[in-house]
This record gives structure tokens, sequence and C-alpha cells, in this order.
């Protein structure tokens, strides 16, 4: 079944928690809504986490419900392992080609029993997991994956042909081409998210070298009930650590890497984690290495608290330098400001560097949408009164593809996208887009 | 509930392209389901959701005049909708449709028991037929909704949520406490982290929302009244008089002939104003209002007036309107925290002020040196995180008792924004800044940070157990000069005597006191006191009151651009729920029973809902009566009925007893 | 005739059964006798409808409500109050309150659900029938 070409209201570029809020609040007002996302699943980076600060909510029970109601929306059109090419001006309104990359599935098919998955010989690290633990080359790819499509990774493929036969619906096409089609829309959000400091950026911290220095991410994948081991374990000998620290600011706040700011989620999740895993390894000892404790949120300071009264270590200290002794345990160097600012030396079993948000995605040349020079996301240029407003009429921004935040800062910020593409889009269109409603009785309500 | 036609059950076991199959033997299943009353139509399927499957089940709709479908599949939470949808298309009522799952709650996980695999299929599955002969009809709850909103403040979120809601074709009425528009951001002047002028930004968005036709502003009003429910509130504003009427042109020499002089709210108390007043130059409503609490009548203000004399009345004659609105922001606002009585020396030693009356000092002061109570500034210090942060046992409780143990968010980024400004302006004084972490967190704000540091502001960092003490200073001999000693962290944990000409205390963020609104909403504040969302990342703007939607500060701190984007998304809900101009509720909430009922009322008791059940005289009996907008569908009141005269629409105690005794009964079909 | 116990399990479609579905995803084992039905929220049941599911042979009964996470204005307390009821009225018949348990279960709680069930299962083939159970209690054995 080819992609036929769409004509929408709203184009949402990005299916992270975003993209998902804007098209919903977007969709929920009546409008059509083109949701295009460059990976097989909708979810971003949001659905890979454990649990989410300050309520430590199951992040599954946060963002799944989303993720389905996305999918099942009557006025989005929810379009996955797609990217837009070009971007035309229309009158006012955009013309998006956009390309529909193989799954070498064929998705209207497929339903997802993942019984390829489990024919195919290929074991490849797993990319969902942070590399840890192993995927298929044919998968659905994770278990709340919208939409429970198989994709097949035709890169590290054999063509054994083992999942064709398999297969019950006889779903699988090697033939597969890219399809190319276009969305017009007459207004266009971009969520396109955010991109991780690279563990090799720093090399006073091993360059990713050491292998007991792991991302946050990597953690968050540990402590996931659908995580790769089910425990937590360190990666050279998967050993439980006994004693184990974080390293903050470990790619924000620091200009030898040319980042100034302050990736404002970090000392968050890094507290988070440290309850967590607090509860997963109840004897072991948890550090926090840190500059400024910055818990400013709703309900933030409070959680900071309860982590101290825990138990957890908090060290005012910039880490200087991490190296690794005889064991791979890895040292950190340290100036503990607290302590007469004296200069020392701490192993522990593994150490967790809360690495920073960076810009994900620079939409300069297909969209005309500037970035800050400064600092590399989208330039907002009344960031007070329009905080998703861009330089380019018609085209919006949310999400961390504006500046680095939080969930829930993301969500809010997606849900005032949202008003201010309706508000131009009836400004453009000047009617109300009323949505047709079936039946006509209304209920008789007690007054009260 | 109508009377039942007799049920016609059509039943579907799905193979999900083995997934079923390949554990469930899917055709005993269908064998077993079909001697069970009321089924007319058993079938299994290789793929029930494809398109082939489902023009299977509206096909049989049709030749066989099924009322009731029974599929058995993959998790409800994948595939229940579309089969409504199926059912839908086939002229059934959507609800009269139930989903079975049989893959995530049986296949996949007795693979190695085929045998109590099949049974259980059977068991579950002749569940879901026992519990479709019980199924009603049902409709969605259709509330026709007033296209208006109601906005509760004035402020920045107030004013970008009426802006919002107004562009999307509904009827705004916003209506502000005090006399005038702007709120706290009228009182700033540059603002971070673009440095705009915030008045500026504030009154193009003032000059939008005023200028739109669907935008009414009632200043001086006040909520007092409040009943209904989303869609169809009631609400009761008490509008005081303002004094002067509009057109009058005189303002100037009014003002001057008031003898009066009270504290200036606008510049915190630094100046004074008449009893007839403008907040600022520019602001809006531009009319002067009377201070009611302060005018005493003396008249003078009318005296040299002639011909405008009938548009000033002082007499203050509050009158109520009412008002229908389909929902309600809330953007009240915050308070600053005020500094108890000698906390860091504020209100003992006059050289003590807050952040705040800073910033309206420096707009004040066009002086070449900063100058306060006739001395020039030459030391100054700030300390953050008065009236944040707290922690019980060190910092002295509020007079009611409440600690304010959270962050403030706006006061780091300010201070530091402050800070520079003092540098730039006042390039000989002195900076020291006493923290306890410095969170400039937001886009743009870091630099604050970097610049106040080049600019050799000198930070000292403070323990939260040991503050820091300000004391006069005991070698300025009687010239009013203060001494703020600390342990300073970043020294080595020295203490440290800073002596200082002004102590600036950047004061935390407090919502604005509004139990009356909370309680005619019913929403509920948090124990920091702000007002309560539903969940902070499901429904971070909604309360739990359904059309009663948060913005800004009231929620909790904020700086300008937060407040902005919560407005606007709370904008947005309110656009999704009066978009349409009416509001469309699942059906699945408490339905009493009349004959049953005999007004016990322990429905009432035990329902956690305001006015979803109440008593009333129904012919002349008491009876429960359920208003299903204000009904979360929880069924709690279903325990409590001694009668079992209330239920849960879709979900009812008879359609669980019949599916438990489907599952208890010995005697199921099966077939070998 | 079947020998097994019948396990009935109560699941909230915002906790336990969205629980009970991520369980089948990981294709994990537990017995098939244990019984799903979704509930909206469990506090809609009285003390009664548990009874009459033991009288009826309902052999265990797990209500997987959501908890601290429960969507609805005190149901968590409701429920936890009737079955705090329930326990005495159970005994008066002879019936061991072990049979019901009410436990929280989020929607990836995969591993504490698979206890549970396999507890509960491990508990019933102990104590064996609840029918029996109730007929020995009534001829005072």
């Amino acid at each position: 079944m080819t992609q036929e070409n769409l004509h929408v209201d709203t184009l949402v570029v990005g299916g992270g928690i975003a993209g998902m809020q804007s098209a919903l609040d977007l969709a929920d007002q009546g409008f059509r809504v083109a949701l295009v996302e460059k990976e097989a699943s909708i979810g971003g980076k949001m659905i890979a986490l454990s649990k989410v600060f300050p309520t430590l909510d199951c992040c599954s029970c946060i963002t799944t419900p989303k993720m389905s109601a996305v999918a099942h929306h009557e006025n989005i059109d929810l379009l996955t392992y797609c990217e837009i090419g070009a971007i035309h001006e229309n009158g006012g309104g955009f013309v998006a080609d956009v390309t529909k990359k193989p799954r070498y599935v064929n998705e209207a098919d497929c339903t997802g029993c993942r019984q390829c998955e489990y024919a195919c010989p290929i074991d490849l690290p797993n990319a969902f997991d942070m590399d840890l633990g192993a995927m298929r080359a044919i998968r659905v790819p994770f278990s709340t994956a919208v939409p429970q499509k198989a994709v097949l990774d035709i890169e590290n493929c054999i063509l054994c042909g083992k999942c064709e036969q398999t297969c019950p619906v006889n779903c699988i096409d090697f033939t597969q081409q890219p399809e190319q089609f276009q969305i017009e829309a007459d207004a266009i959000v971009l969520a396109t998210g955010f991109g991780l400091t690279p563990t090799d950026a720093k090399k006073e911290y091993g360059a990713g070298q050491l292998l007991n220095v792991v991302d946050a991410l990597t953690v968050e994948r540990l402590l996931a009930p659908t995580g790769p081991y089910g425990h937590v374990l360190r990666p050279s000998d998967g050993k439980e650590p006994d004693s184990i620290a974080y390293v903050q600011c470990a790619g924000s706040r620091d200009t030898t890497l040319g980042v100034e700011y302050c990736s404002r989620v970090c000392c968050m999740y890094a507290i988070k984690q440290a309850m967590l895993l607090s509860g997963a390894l109840p004897l072991a000892d948890i550090t926090i290495y840190y500059m400024d404790i910055r818990t400013f949120g709703k309900g933030y300071e409070q959680f900071y608290q309860n982590a101290r009264a825990m138990g957890i270590e908090f060290v005012k200290g910039k880490v200087a330098r991490i190296t690794e002794d005889d064991d791979k345990n890895p040292v950190v160097r340290v100036e503990l400001i607290d302590e007469g600012s004296q200069i020392v030396e701490r192993a522990h079993d593994m150490i967790v560097l809360s690495v920073g948000m960076v810009p994900g995605y620079n939409p300069q040349a297909i969209y005309g949408v500037p970035i800050d020079a400064s600092d590399g996301f989208i330039e907002i240029p009344s960031p007070n009164i329009a905080p998703t407003v861009t330089n380019h009429e018609g085209i919006f921004a949310t999400g961390t593809a504006v500046s680095p935040m939080d969930i829930v800062d993301s969500i809010v910020m997606a849900g005032a996208a949202a008003a201010e593409t309706a508000a131009y889009l009836q400004s453009r269109n000047g009617h109300s887009y009323k949505l047709p409603i079936s039946g006509s009785m209304e209920m008789e309500v007690a007054h009260v | 509930m109508s009377e039942k036609e007799e049920p016609r059950v059509g039943v579907y076991t799905c193979h999900c392209g083995g997934n079923i199959s390949d554990v469930v033997r899917c055709e005993r299943v269908m064998t077993a389901l079909k001697k069970l009353d009321n089924v007319v139509v058993s079938r299994t399927d290789m793929s029930m959701c494809s398109d082939a499957g489902q023009a299977m089940v509206e096909a049989d709709i049709a030749e066989y005049g099924l009322n009731r479908i029974v599929i058995g599949a993959c998790s409800p939470s994948l595939h229940e909708q579309t089969f409504r949808g199926t059912v839908a298309r086939a002229g059934l009522n959507p609800y009269l449709y139930h989903h079975v799952g049989i893959r995530e709650q049986n296949s996949w996980v007795h693979k190695d028991d085929r045998e109590g695999a099949t049974q259980k299929a059977i068991r579950l599955m002749a569940a879901g037929i026992a519990k479709a002969r019980l199924l009603d009809p049902l409709e969605p709850i259709r509330l026709s909704a007033k296209r208006h909103a109601l906005i509760i403040g004035g402020g920045i979120a107030g004013l970008r949520a009426a802006w919002d809601i107004a562009r999307r074709g509904i009827q705004v009425t916003l209506i502000e406490k005090s006399p005038f528009l702007g709120g706290h951001m009228a009182q700033l002047e540059s603002v971070f982290p673009t440095g705009e002028a915030a008045r500026g930004t504030l009154h193009d968005l003032i000059d939008k929302v005023t200028g739109h036709p669907n935008v009414t502003i009632h200043t001086r009003a006040e909520l007092v009244g409040m009943s209904g429910y989303v869609g169809d509130y009631q609400a009761t504003i008490r509008q005081q008089s303002r004094g002067i009427k509009e057109g009058f042109t005189g303002i100037d020499k009014l003002i001057e002939n008031c003898p009066l002089e009270v504290p200036d709210e606008f510049n915190y108390g630094l100046t004074k104003r008449k009893a007839i007043y403008t907040a600022y130059p520019g602001c809006y409503p531009p009319t002067p209002a009377v201070d009611w609490e302060n005018c005493n009548k003396c008249g003078d203000c009318l005296k040299s007036l002639n011909g405008e004399r009938g548009l000033i009345s002082l007499e203050n004659e509050p009158h109520d309107f009412d008002l229908t609105v389909g929902a309600v922001v809330v953007a009240t606002g915050f308070r600053l925290y005020e500094p108890a009585q000698g906390e860091y020396g504020y209100g003992e030693f006059p050289e003590v002020i807050t952040l705040a009356q800073l910033i309206r000092l420096l707009a004040l002061n066009g002086e070449k040196e900063l100058v306060w109570n006739g001395r020039t500034v030459h030391n100054l210090a700030f300390i953050h995180c008065v009236g944040s942060r707290q922690i019980d046992g060190i910092n002295e409780p509020q007079p009611d008792g409440q600690v304010n143990n959270y962050c403030s968010r706006v006061c780091c980024t300010a201070t530091l924004h402050a800070a520079n400004e003092l540098r730039e302006r006042f390039p000989a004084i002195n900076l020291y800044d006493f923290y306890e972490d410095i969170r400039t967190y937001g886009r743009g704000h870091e630099e604050y940070y970097t610049e106040a540091s080049k600019n050799m502001v000198r930070f000292l960092r403070f323990h939260d157990d040991e503050l820091p003490r300000v004391t006069p200073d005991p070698y300025a001999n009687g010239t009013g000069a203060l001494l703020v000693t600390a342990k300073d962290y970043l020294t080595w944990g020295q203490e440290i005597d800073a002596p200082v000409d002004l102590v600036v205390l950047a004061t935390g963020v407090m919502p604005n006191p509004i139990d009356d609104i909370i309680k005619l909403l019913k929403v509920s504040p948090g124990t920091d006191r702000f007002l309560l969302e539903v969940h902070p990342k499901l429904r971070p703007v909604e309360t739990a009151v359904p059309g009663v939607v948060l913005a800004g500060t009231a929620q909790g701190p904020m700086n300008i651009q937060e407040s902005c984007a919560a407005a606007s998304a709370a904008a947005a809900k309110v656009a999704v729920l009066l978009g349409q101009g009416r509001v469309e509720l699942e059906p699945f909430v408490a339905h009493v029973d009349p004959d049953r009922c005999d007004g016990t009322g322990e429905c009432v008791t035990v329902c956690a809902y305001e006015d979803a059940i109440i008593l009333a005289g129904v012919n002349g009996a008491t009876k429960a009566v359920v208003t299903p907008a204000n009904c979360a569908g929880c069924g709690s009141c279903v325990s409590a009925c001694p009668n079992q005269a209330i239920d849960l629409q879709g979900w009812s105690l008879s359609q669980y007893e019949a599916m438990l005794d489907a599952i208890a009964s010995d005697s199921l079909p099966v077939v070998a | 005739m079947e020998t097994k116990p019948k396990i009935l399990i109560l699941a909230t479609l915002s906790g336990g059964y969205a629980g009970a579905d991520s369980v089948g995803q990981l294709h994990a084992n537990y017995p098939s006798n244990a019984y799903i039905l979704p509930v909206v929220c469990p506090s809609m049941f009285s003390e009664s409808f548990y009874l009459r599911a033991f009288e009826r042979g309902i052999d265990g009964i797990l209500l997987m409500y959501s908890g601290t996470d429960c969507p609805f204005k005190g149901g968590a307390e409701r429920t936890a109050q009737i079955v705090n009821k329930t326990f005495p009225l159970m005994k008066e018949k002879g019936i061991d309150p072990r049979r019901l348990r009410l436990v929280a279960i989020c929607t990836v709680c995969t591993k504490p659900f698979l206890k549970e069930v396999n507890q509960m299962n491990d508990l019933l083939r102990g104590i064996g029938p609840v029918k029996m159970e109730m007929a020995h209690a009534v001829i005072g054995d």
C-alpha cells in the first residue's frame, strides 16, 4: 500500500513527548495533524526512561497512553519511519517532501506478533537499551512501541529468509523501496528534540574509554522494569556496584566543551536515579558531585531534601578528572569545596556522567528556521511573551528543540505551541474548525 | 433502563496469526462457545483486526441481526476502539461491543499449557458473553458548552490566556481584583533573559487583549459565587466602583487635589501616592481609581472641577452580576514573601530591603550614585532564598505555621540581573552575593551568572543550617551601616563579615491568598499552598474540577516565559473543551434505579466528588440524583448502596456477577 | 472436572490490567487458572461481592488496584476499607482470609505481578478448595 499525499492543517515534526502533546492538543481542537517521526516508533527519548521525577511514576504509564492516543486519534495521521527532505512554501502554507523509509515489512498486514523476531538468527547490540543486551535484525522496536509493527534493519540482515518463512501473515517484503509523498500543511510545529553530550566528549573524563563510566541514559535502562538485565550491574565485570558516584554538569556549564548553559534536568535525574539505585542496591553508597543543585521546579526541592535524608551523599566540587585503577574502578579527582577545598582522589565501583542536553537538529536548511549561534537551539525572537514562535511565519517550535527542559515543561510548552498554532490557523482561515459531531441528542442533566 | 431486547450474540476468536492459535485451540473455543445461550454466531479468524475480519463482523450483524458482539483477541488497549468502530459502522451502538483479551493475558503467558490456555480462553470468553448479554446501549454524555471562558486575574498569565482563547473565537471575560491590569510584571523594568522593557512587552499584549472583540474586562472585580458544572458554570462577579467614570479628563488636577498620602504599593512602599491614583503612567485602564480603604471622602478632589463633576462619585457601590461560562482559568498569581520582623534585620534596620524594592529603587533613581536613605551606597549584599527552601526547625515558620520548603525559581536569575545592572550603572559599588546554590537554569540565564562573576560580584556560599546574620556594624559609628556575617564555604568555611550600606533580600514567591476562590471553585491547593494540577505530566494545567484550568504562578513559581507558556497551554485546554460548543464525556458514570432507591444517602456520603450525587425530591420521594458531568465513574457509591439501586453504566455489578458465575461455573460446555 | 484452584484477578485498567498486559509482552509464564477481569476501580465491590465469589467456588481473589496512583479521589482508601471489613466476615464463614489479597500493581510491575499470582496459587494449592473449607466450617470441623 503506498502512502498517499496528505493535506492537513498542521505538520508536527517529531514524535517525542513534545510533538505528541502538541499533536494531541491540536487534534483535540479539531485540526487535522500529520505527525512525522523519523524512528520506527513514536515515544522519543522519554519512553526509554525508567521512572520520572518528581512523582516517581513509571515512565511507561505516562508515555504509553499518549502514544496510544496519538495512534488512535481520528484527526492525526501518524507517519513513522519517515523523513522530511524539503519544505516548499506554498502561498503562505507549506508542502513537505517526505520519504517513507522501507521497513521491509508490510505495515498494513503486520500484527506485531514478533514471530519474525524470534526466528531471526542475528543478534545486535540493542540500541533502545543503550547497546546493553541484544536485539534482532528484524524486530518490533521495543515492547511498548507504537505502532506495534516490525522493522527490518537491512544493513545487518543476512537475507536468510527465516523471518519471511515464519511470518504468519506474509508481510515481510525484501523488495520494499523508499516511498516519496507530500504533506501539505498550513502550519508546522517543530518538536525535533535534543541530543545528549557524547560520552567521549571530555577527555578528562576518560573520553568514553573507561568501562565503568557510563552515562545517565544507560542507567535509566538498567533501572527500567523492561531493562536488559533486570539488575543494576557494572559493565566491566557484571558485578553489583557498592559505590556509585554521579558527576554533575558532565557536558553542561562547561566552556571547554563550548556549552555555557545549564541542561536543567541533570540535577533532578541524578537525584532520582540515586534514589532508585538505593532501592535496587540497598547497601550501595551513592555520591553526587555537583557545582550547584538546581532543583527549581514544583516539588523538586522537597525531592532533593528527601534524597539527602535518605543518606545520598551530596558533595560540592567540580570533578577535574576521572581515571581508573587496576581493578577498573574509576577514580575521581575532585576539589571538596565544603572541606577546605582540599583536592582528593576517590575510587568508586561505577561512575555515572550526568550528561547534558545538546541541540538535536538544525532546522535552518530545510525549514529556514535559524538557530541561536550561542547555544545551537532554535532561535525564538520573543522568548518571554511568545516562547514557541520562531522567526519563520507559520512555523512554531516546542520542547527541547528550543532549549533544555524537563518533561513537565516540555508538555506545558507543547500545549502552548498548540494554542499558538491554532490561533494562527484560525487567523489565516477565518473559521473555527468545528468538528462534525455524530448524533444530536443531548442528555438531560440534573441541575444542582 | 429500557426493556432489553433478546440478546443475539456474535462471538469471534482471533488466531492473531498464530499468536493466539499456536497455544489456544481456537476451533475448540469456537465450538464450545456456540453452545452458550444467546450465541447466534461463533467464528474464528486469522486476524480479526484486518479489514477482512472486520468486514465479516459487519456482514454477520446485517445477516443474523446480531445485537451484541464479543471478540477475543489482543489486549483491549490495542483494538477495543477499533472494534467499537466496526460495530458502529454496522449500525449497532458501539457500547454493545465487548472485548476479551486472550493474547497478552492468555496465549502469551501459558505457552507450556495449551489445554489450560484453551480452557481459560473458553471461560474468559464465556464471561465476556455473560457480560455482553447485560450490556445496554449507551450514549456519550453530551453537554452543551457555553463558548465563554472566565479568567480570574489580569496579570501576564491571565492576559496571555485571554489572548489565546479569544483568538479561537471563544468569548472571554477577564476579571481583575485591583483597579489596573498588568500584575507584578508592570512593576518590573528590564527582564531576563532578553533585557526587554517589561511594560513595553506587557502593553503590547494589553493592547491586543483589550482591542479584541471577544474580550470583556472588569477591573476591581472578584468572583463571589459559583455553581454548575463544566460547560455551564454560573459565576457571580462583584465589582467595586471605580469612583471616576471613563472619559474624565482632569486627572492630574483631581489627583493633585487629594490631600491624603498613602504608601504606593506599585513601588513597594518606597514612595507615596494619593487616595485617588493610577498605578503608573500609561497604565490600563488610564482612568484613575478611588482607593476606598483610604479615601475619607473629604471632597477636596472635587474642588475646582466644574463640568465633569458628574463623572465622579465618592460612594463605593459594589454591584453583582451573573455570567454563564463553560470554563474557568485561574490566573490569580503570586505575592512575595514578606520577611518576618527581624529576619535578616528586615523591619529592624532601614537598610534592609527586598529585591522587588531594589528594582523599583533602580527605576526611580536617576542619579550617578545609588542613594538609599539619603546616603550613597558603597557596599551592597544580596541574600538569596529568603522565604524559599526553608527548613523546618531552622527557619522560623510563618504566623500560620507554614514553612516554604520549595525553591522560588525566579530569584537567582533576577538577583544576578539586578547585580549586573548595578555594576553597569554604579561601577564603584562593592557587591556581595550570599547564596546556597545558584540556580540559573533557563535558556540565557547562566550568562547572567557568568557576567556577574566577571563583574567582580563577590559570591559567598552558606549552608542551609548556618544562615547569614545581619547586625549593626560596631565600627560604623551610628551611620547606620550593617554587617552581614556568614561562613563562606567557597573560602574554606571561614567566617566573613561584609560591611554593607544596603542589604537586599531575594524574597520568594508565594501564592496569592485565594481561599475564597478555592472554596468557590472546589479546587485544591497542594502542601506548598499553590494550586494543584491533576498530574504534572498527564494533565499539567488542569485541576480535578472539570473545566477549571490553571495559568501561571497560581500553580507554582514561574518566570514570565513559563507563565506565558502555561497560560497558552491552559488556553489550548479551554479551546479543546469549548471550541465545539459542546462537551462529550464517556458514559461510564453512576446511574440510579429510582424504583430501588429509598434515599438513604449512603452514596452521597461516600462520593468524593462535589455535586456528583445529591438527594432530591423526585415525585414526592427522596431519591439519589446523579449529575453525570460531575461523576468520575469510580463506583464507590455502588458498594455503598444497601439496596443495589445505584450502578455504574458499562461496568455494572450485575455484569460482574454474571462474569464471575461464568468463571466459577463447573459446567461450562467443554469440547474435548 | 478440573482440580486446579480458581484465582480471580480483578485488575484496574490504570494499573493491574495494564500490568498484566506487560507480563504478556514479556511472554513470561504463570498458572493458567488465573482469570483476569478489568475493573475501573474496585471500590465498587462491597464485602458481599467477595463472599459471593467464594461461595460460588472462586478459591482466591487478587485485587490488583492502582494504590497511590489511583486516578479516583478516595478510591484506593475505600477499596482498602472494604477489603479490611471483608476479612472478619470471611473468618465467620470459615474462609481463610489469605484467599483475598489487595496489592498495588503498576502498568509495568511485571515482577510483582508474577510473584503475587504464583504466591496465591501456591497458597491455594496448600489450603485446598474454598468450597471444602466452607463445608468444614458448616459442620464445625
